[in-house]
């Protein structure tokens, strides 16, 4: 059926009921899907809104648990309150400081390297790649206690270059873009290399704009990564000097009580700022650059 | 990659050693970094296997005890029941979390009203620390009244028993399996849409006027231009699905019985609760050449498709 | 190179950073301290740390608040990075393996004697390193564990209430409470034993230990220091048989439940097997039908668990006497000890206990604080603790799950025995007495 109205594509613009109904169907069915999708967080949020600790265990384990009777904000307000022994506010700038240092480097150096091994003229780039790759395997768990010998060592305990310098170069970034930068035609690079322009020049008036896309999810997906890091914060931070807030919080997890109103409250407070980053980085791969670029 | 040498002759200003010591500066930070922080932690790893070594530096010294670490590990049945676990997750895993992905990457390529709010709302998950996700789903598995016994209880007119999800253990491994594809499907699906925006739209224009359908669209433009992101998606969850670790160390601890325990986490336990950093490192390493070898025959696999 | 190069990027990208978190340098003197706690202990110290600053100038106290997670692995990286505080807190049962590795020293000459005398026994004990029989640490607090029960409900079930550690429960009275419980209106579980608490928090070994001992056995030899032929013994696998025969029966609130259905909607267990922390929550939802019971007596003698965050000074302070000073002014602050009275902190010092109505004759925890004095066991205070309680964990969670007793004590007495023999024994543990 749909093979034969396909071709006759222009009297469909003018036919636009049909089209509205399948429309309003289709966002009746992602708005479904989305719901069931992002039902636990609601228990996140709801019970960031109850301000006894109590009832919120006691509600546990029950459709209560979707639910709030009274909805305050008190446990949003104990954060500050908390500030003396607990300062959120330092937790969450180091967090920021921590991120932005990390992608914007990271974007950079990965693609630099992945440039370089997908387009170079360097020997032994296939080696290399491969040695990244094998790299990618090692599991972070398995090296944080050498990895933290080496950081005391060359005196980057509890410091802010211990949490972003290990992050920033990443096997699976410089893999991820190297994929995407190889399947740029190669008329693109040559006419560059004609104009007589050097490696980096190529990279970055020819390459990097054209990458938009792909850089974007590398930011993205490094940044939260580098937002949700845990165990090796836990482990190279000494003081609140250069801890994140994803540290801060497993205080309220304490030894023989958890204060739930307080770790959720936190969690949902931790979880804004990697949603406004994510939404600003997604707008950039919305439309289709290569096509674009190669028509162009 | 062969016809390089063609297009290095046509280099006019810039000399060709120029460009290398430019392109040298520009690999150096990142191999540097990852030499630094990567390889050379990864590397003491494989000396202090062959040492009796502890967390906590002891009276007694630590010795060389050549290959005995590996030997406990490989003659250990919890190291092969760990392995086993892990195999089963990752198929398991495979197929629910990069199927859904890309079905849900596919639904956000369209054109649809509100596109952009809900692209957030579908990575939420991801953004989620692993700690808090385990948190809530381990509400949502609660036995025997949580939401999902009380779900099951309704779709099957209250003929079901509630299950145990976490504590039996026929369960607690597809319990994880779930958990784990809704808490991180985001990065496939990011990496999915990612890789449709590159597909040209003169492809669906030049299918269209073939007059294909939709189902025929997508099997013969959209998956095999998908080929390189297939490739990607498969190894990179592979690898994670090895990794797997944080959810069980929360939720299960390895248990019931054994069934949710996995290298990672039992590598863990040797290396940070027993204190044995030689045993751990013993575990890490088998762990890295086990990946290795799945990853290559993957990609052997995948070539030979081509 | 890799450092030059650290440097650099450092300077590039977080140049901005350095003015928000510059240090203040405190030349005088500078008192170290590791410690970790919920957020009202964090303020709890601050507070104390100001004062003691106030009342001795030139004095900076630099607070590590370090989360609860990762501690242990924690004090063993500032270990390799040379960086041992000046004073750390550290769970009880890890002491005797700080102390055999080397980093901490006496704290008798060091803090008040007069605080010293004050500590209760089970204090003392949970302190005192086996080996030089020396106080190595000291809290204002301590733990216990206790039966918690509704009132209501004993007795109109007929079951005798004890009120003190003398008239406890015994083995076939426990059983037989089980047992009429199981049946009764609107109890899902006669038991809650706490396992969703899970092998990560310490809480099997802390909890269930006791009952090994109650019966006559133990996780390992004291004397002999081995685990086989104690732990795999005909009198542990009969303890384990009959925890893991209440399970079989339903009676124990499943791992996966919660640690909330005791006061949960309906009260769906009905006795509770819990921490003194426990109290409060249990108090919140259910008021004063809350009864505090001791832990039952299963063989000739009772049992029960204690220990928890104390203070150690490490053996590399510089100031040891100004970290002694430090102790003797926070156990003695009034508002310190005011904040854990608030929190129904367990007395570890008799002039806390004195002062804690709670846990004084007549208050609803005075069979807790009766109990610590009369059965509690300290555990093991031996450097292999963290193996044994990593190994006995497991083995219980898998004989509740249905494995062999015999099998799983078995494998969990070998691999005791097995990192006592990778570390030739400890010595000088298991050496000739």
């Amino acid at each position: 059926m749909t093979v034969i109205s396909e071709p006759l594509s222009p009297p469909r613009r003018t036919a636009s009921e049909p089209r509205d109904i399948g429309g309003i169907i289709k966002l009746v069915a992602v708005s479904i899907i989305a719901l069931v999708i992002v039902s636990p967080l609601i228990v996140l949020v709801v019970g960031s809104l109850k301000a006894d600790r109590f009832q919120i265990l006691a509600d546990m384990g029950t459709f209560r648990a979707f639910w709030v009777e009274n909805p305050t904000l008190q446990n949003f307000r104990d954060m500050w309150v908390f500030s003396g022994a607990l300062p959120f506010g330092r937790y969450l700038l180091n967090s920021l400081v921590i991120l932005f240092c990390t992608v914007i480097g990271g974007v950079f150096l990965n693609s630099m390297a992945a440039f370089v091994l997908a387009w170079g003229r360097l020997p032994g780039r296939a080696v290399i790649l491969a040695a990244l790759v094998a790299l990618y395997i090692v599991p972070q768990e398995s090296i944080v206690l050498p990895l933290l010998t080496i950081i005391n060592r060359i005196g980057l305990s509890d410091s802010f270059a211990a949490q972003i310098l290990p992050f920033m170069a990443s096997p699976l970034y410089i893999f991820l873009i190297y994929q995407f930068f190889i399947q740029i035609p190669r008329d693109i690079y040559d006419a560059a290399t004609v104009d007589g322009a050097g490696p980096f020049r190529i990279y970055w008036s020819v390459f990097l704009p054209i990458s938009l896309p792909v850089l974007a999810t590398v930011a993205i997906l490094l940044g939260i990564e580098t937002w949700n890091q845990y165990l090796w914060p836990l482990m190279v931070t000494q003081t609140d000097y250069a801890r994140p807030i994803s540290v801060g919080i497993a205080s309220f997890f304490g030894t023989g009580t958890v204060y739930w109103n307080n770790a959720m409250a936190a969690s949902v407070m931790m979880m804004i700022p990697v949603l406004i980053f994510y939404l600003a980085f997604q707008r950039w791969f919305v439309s289709s650059f290569i096509s674009s670029a190669v028509k162009g | 990659m062969s016809t390089e040498t063609l297009t290095a002759g046509r280099h006019r200003r810039a000399p060709l050693w120029g460009g290398r010591f430019q392109e040298l500066g520009m690999l150096l930070p990142s191999l540097a970094l990852i030499a630094a922080f990567l390889l050379l932690p990864f590397l003491s790893s494989f000396r202090i296997a062959l040492t009796n070594e502890r967390l906590i530096p002891r009276p007694v010294p630590a010795r060389f005890v050549g290959l005995d670490n590996f030997q406990k590990v490989l003659t250990d049945h919890d190291f092969w029941q760990a392995l086993w676990n892990v195999a089963r997750f990752t198929v398991m895993v495979l197929p629910v979390q990069c199927g859904f992905a890309l079905a849900i990457a596919l639904l956000l390529n369209q054109k649809l009203p509100f596109r952009n709010f809900f692209r957030g709302l579908f990575f939420l998950p991801a953004i989620t620390s692993m700690v808090v996700v385990c948190v809530i789903w381990a509400t949502l598995f609660q036995y025997p009244t949580g939401p999902f016994n009380q779900i099951l209880g309704v779709v099957s007119f209250g003929m079901a028993q509630p299950i145990d999800w976490l504590g039996d253990p026929a369960w607690s491994m597809p319990a994880i399996v779930l958990l784990s594809a809704w808490q991180a499907y985001g990065f496939q699906m990011i990496v999915y849409l990612a890789g449709l925006q590159g597909i040209s739209d003169s492809l669906y224009e030049a299918a269209s006027l073939d007059g294909a359908n939709r189902w025929q669209k997508f099997w013969h433009v959209t998956m095999p231009s998908l080929r390189q992101t297939h490739v990607f998606v498969l190894i990179i969850t592979t690898i994670q699905a090895f990794k797997l670790f944080t959810q069980v160390n929360i939720l299960t601890q390895g248990g019931p019985r054994g069934t949710t325990e996995t290298l990672v986490h039992y590598m863990f336990s040797a290396g940070f609760v027993n204190q044995r950093l030689g045993l751990a490192s013993a575990v890490a390493i088998i762990l890295f050449f086990i990946v290795l070898a799945v990853s290559l025959v993957q990609r052997l696999v995948v070539r030979d498709r081509k | 190179m890799a450092f030059h190069l650290s440097k650099r990027l450092l300077s590039l990208f977080c140049a901005g950073t350095m003015l928000a978190g510059a240090l203040t340098a405190a030349e005088a003197e500078t008192l170290k301290l590791m410690f970790q706690g919920d957020a009202y202990e964090i303020k709890n110290i601050t507070a104390t740390a100001k004062k003691f600053e106030a009342a001795n100038p030139g004095v900076t106290v630099e607070l590590i608040n370090t989360p609860h997670d990762g501690y242990n692995e924690k004090i063993g990286a500032a270990v390799s990075a040379k960086a041992l505080p000046d004073v750390i807190e550290l769970d009880g049962p890890f002491l005797a393996n700080y102390v055999w590795s080397g980093l901490l020293q006496p704290i008798e000459g060091l803090v008040d004697q007069a605080i010293i005398d004050d500590m209760t026994p089970s204090n003392v004990a949970q302190g005192t390193y086996p080996i030089d029989k020396k106080l190595y640490a000291i809290g204002l607090t301590d733990s216990t564990v206790v039966m918690y029960g509704s009132r209501k409900q004993l007795t109109e079930l007929g079951i005798r209430i004890p009120t003190s550690v003398d008239d406890a429960w015994t083995k076939d009275e426990f059983q037989a409470a089980l047992e009429k419980l199981s049946t009764a209106p609107g109890v899902k579980w006669p038991l809650d034993l706490f396992r969703s608490y899970g092998t990560k928090s310490e809480w099997i070994t802390y909890g269930y230990e006791p009952l090994l001992v109650s019966m006559g056995c133990d996780v390992i030899d004291r004397i002999s220091w081995k685990a086989e032929g104690m732990l795999d013994g005909a009198t542990c696998v009969e303890a384990a048989k009959m925890m893991q025969d209440w399970v079989k029966k339903g009676w124990v609130v499943p791992q996966s439940a919660g640690g909330n259905q005791f006061y949960a909607a309906g009260r769906p267990a009905a006795l509770a097997w819990g921490g003194h922390w426990f109290y409060a929550e249990a108090e919140a939802q259910m008021g004063d039908d809350v009864v505090v019971m001791p832990l039952p007596k299963f063989g000739e003698k009772g049992a029960s668990p204690n220990a928890t965050w104390i203070y150690a000074i490490s053996k590399d302070s510089a100031n040891p006497q100004l970290a002694g000073k430090f102790l003797s002014f926070m156990l003695q602050d009034p508002d310190y000890r005011a904040g854990y009275r608030d929190h129904a902190g367990f007395p570890g010092l008799k002039s806390f206990a004195a002062a804690s109505p709670l846990y004084a004759p007549g208050g609803a925890m005075a069979v807790a604080f009766e109990q610590a004095g009369k059965t509690a066991v300290p555990r093991p205070p031996h450097p292999a603790y963290p193996t044994i309680t990593l190994a006995f964990q497991q083995a219980m969670t898998n004989i509740f799950d249905g494995a062999d007793a015999q099998q799983e004590l078995t494998k969990a007495a070998k691999e005791i025995d097995a990192d006592i023999e990778d570390n030739d024994g400890y010595p000088p543990f298991g050496e000739a007495k």
